[in-house]
């Protein structure tokens, strides 16, 4: 029966070339950006950018080897399962994104708020009276220790400004 | 750099303290409780919180502890500053993430002891651990005083070069289930290590144009991402954080699983005693810190145990050693400002100003004009290590209690609290967006087993391990063989080369009386 899956024995090695092929690609950059330093301030990243490369250059032909051997293919299987969690850590990580990119205009209560209820949402937590409550609460004590307590240089919005004239 | 040479030309300090001066300073800071008591809860929540330094945190308290006494805002900062030391292994232990450099390496068992039910357990021995390592040591550091605080003089950057070299080879340790993938990931956080400007021209190297990462990349935001939010993408697979297996008895743990705890404890207090001692010396070398301390001593328990192979699966020597080591750091770093006045880390020059804003003079003089607060200091640590075990080991129960919560309701709080706690180091918005890249390069790491911890290594050690070497080159104008030169500097590098090669040698003997054994069976 033809098919486009995989042999069931293979290993994904696909994932297995993520680390390097990031680790090549900044180690690199390091080296474009330290070409016309004087020697002692590029002595140390050289030494251990030459080694990162000769290592990843030894992964490469490891897995090169077992690709060739029929061992394994190029699957990254590993980032992507269980499929069930990979829209929940998709909204997770756009989710904080938002959170930072909004944290300068609605200041650190707000913004904490709105985005613990999002992320509980996507979590699969459906009631809403627990889904106020840990949101407001993670907020709340957010805003205690952070901003009340320790005076923390987050950025202000329409909370703390509110409660900064309610307590002045 | 003057002072202390200045200070080193002078001869050993004589110890002007007698028993008179130290029972009274006991009874002096036993009457201070409702001091350190505060100290040392702000001093814990802090320390579990990634991100909350306690020198952060002393600087916030600038104004109050230079408006009250200086025995009380010493006892205050003192007690606050072990506390931290303390309780920053609690969330490594349970979550997965270090409350600091220094619990980085209580990660790698103490995680595992949570995911099979032991997370109270794990606690307990973190707290022994930390709290005998830290009073010891401090008990130490009394008796031995002057002569300690020569060890700063006398370690210089070439043997420094070599006590890092000891924490880098814990990668090599790290990677041994497959030494490529672990050597990639430790020379990748080795080369992150290097972004930033050099220690000498201030040419800034691979900081893509942010001027964020002149200072280097901040280690907090790396070891939020590195470990909280991976570990959080990670954890959305699991209801809960600790294994199938585990979970009727972390379900039913109560306080007989703080008596074993005790019990195991007891049984390592050998273990607890010379982890202990390497975080003293490490920790006082000026620069140095609890992060260096807990490597070595996690890779030195791990040398000389009878079962090496067990280390990382969750075993009490290694929760033992880096907390132990962890707090034996914190009476070392202040024997330099004590005694030579040069701080040994950044807790210590916030220290150092609010007693210099009291008319105090740091150095060896300080022992002659005033010995009562001199050794006050560490009175104070000793005491507010005893209110500690009492205050924190009832807690472990409850704490522990923490991994039975749902993961729906753990991974938001952990992913965006720990993001805002990125926040906190530097002031900036730009290492919360950090650590969320480095949280997804943790989770391809650790779905990928490419040891998160060894990168973290890599980025913590590497800079120091710069700092030293180019200083020591500097120093023989690019004459390598400087790192060969020094006495102490070679015996190092012989028991470093000693402490590499034993695994080797206890491997070959182990399989060599396996192959007789097998030898023997069949004639």
């Amino acid at each position: 029966m033809p098919s486009n899956r995989p042999a069931p024995g293979k290993a994904p090695l696909g994932a297995d070339l993520v680390i390097p092929a990031l680790a090549l690609g900044f180690a690199i950059y390091f080296f474009f950006s330290i070409a016309d330093l004087v020697w002692e301030a590029k002595a140390n990243g050289v030494l251990i950018g030459a080694i990162l490369v000769a290592l990843i250059a030894v992964q490469l032909v490891r897995l090169g080897t077992r690709l060739a051997r029929g061992e394994g293919d190029l699957r990254a299987d590993p980032l992507w399962q269980p499929r069930d969690a990979l829209g929940k850590r998709i909204g997770m990580v756009a989710l904080t994104v938002a959170f930072i990119a909004a944290l300068p205009w609605l200041g650190l209560t707000l913004s904490l708020l709105l985005a613990m209820l999002a992320a509980l949402r996507v979590m699969g937590v459906r009631k809403i009276s627990t889904l106020l409550w840990v949101s407001s609460g993670v907020a709340a004590a957010a805003y205690l220790l952070f901003i009340a307590t320790l005076d923390s240089a987050f950025p202000h919005g329409p909370i703390e400004r509110l409660l900064a004239a309610l307590f002045a | 750099m003057g002072r202390s040479s200045g200070c080193s030309r002078r001869s050993s300090p004589e110890p002007d303290v007698t028993w008179d001066i130290l029972l009274d300073q006991f009874a002096t800071q036993f009457g201070l409780w409702w001091v350190i008591l505060p100290g040392i809860l702000l001093g814990i929540i802090v320390g579990i919180l990634p991100g909350f330094s306690p020198q952060n945190t002393l600087i916030m308290l600038l104004p109050l502890t230079l408006a009250v006494p200086v025995e009380q805002a010493f006892a205050f900062m003192v007690a606050l500053y072990c506390a931290n030391h303390l309780s920053g292994g609690v969330p490594a232990i349970l979550v997965r993430i270090p409350g600091s450099g220094g619990a980085a390496a209580t990660v790698l068992d103490g995680y595992p002891m949570t995911q099979k039910g032991q997370g109270q357990q794990a606690l307990v021995l973190s707290f022994v651990a930390s709290v005998f390592g830290g009073l010891i040591t401090t008990l130490a550091t009394l008796a031995l005083l002057p002569w300690l605080s020569q060890i700063g003089l006398v370690l210089r950057s070439v043997e420094m070069v070599v006590v890092l070299l000891f924490g880098l080879t814990l990668i090599a340790v790290i990677a041994a289930k497959d030494f490529l993938k672990g050597l990639i990931a430790g020379f990748f956080g080795l080369l992150i290590g290097v972004i930033g400007t050099d220690h000498i021209y201030n040419a800034p190297r691979a900081t893509f144009g942010f001027l964020e990462l002149y200072d280097g990349v901040p280690l907090v935001a790396a070891l939020i991402g590195l470990f909280a939010v991976s570990e959080a993408l990670v954890m959305i697979e699991q209801k809960l954080i600790v294994a199938v297996e585990g979970r009727e008895q972390a379900k039913l743990s109560n306080w007989s699983e703080t008596l074993e705890g005790l019990r195991i404890s007891l049984q390592k207090w050998w273990h607890i005693v010379w982890t202990a001692f390497i975080g003293l010396l490490i920790g006082v070398v000026p620069g140095a810190g609890a992060s260096i301390a807990a490597f070595v001593a996690y890779q030195q328990s791990r040398l000389w145990s009878k079962h090496p192979e067990l280390y990382g699966t969750g075993i009490p020597e290694g929760v033992i050693a880096p907390e132990s080591a962890n707090n034996g750091v914190t009476s070392g770093t202040l024997v330099p400002m004590m005694a030579l006045g040069v701080p040994g880390g950044t807790t210590s020059a916030v220290m150092m100003i609010v007693l210099q804003y009291h008319g105090m003079v740091m150095g060896p003089q300080l022992f002659t004009t005033s010995p009562g607060l001199a050794y006050g200091v560490f009175v104070s640590m000793a005491v507010a290590y005893v209110f500690m075990i009492f205050t924190i080991l009832p807690l472990a129960r409850y704490m522990s209690r923490i991994v039975l919560i749902e993961t729906t309701y753990l991974v938001p709080i952990i992913i965006l609290v720990t993001i805002v706690a990125a926040f906190s180091e530097r002031q900036y918005l730009f290492d919360m967006g950090l650590a969320l890249v480095f949280g997804v390069i943790g989770f391809i790491a650790h779905k990928t087993n490419y040891h998160v911890t060894a990168m973290l290594i890599g980025i913590i050690l590497g800079p120091l391990f710069e700092r030293y070497l180019v200083r020591a080159l500097r120093i023989s104008e690019g004459d390598l063989m400087v790192l060969f030169s020094s006495p102490l500097g070679n015996t190092l590098w012989g028991l470093l080369v000693l402490s590499l090669v034993l695994p080797f040698w206890r491997t070959w003997r182990q399989k060599k009386a396996l192959a007789a054994e097998q030898f023997g069976e069949e004639s």
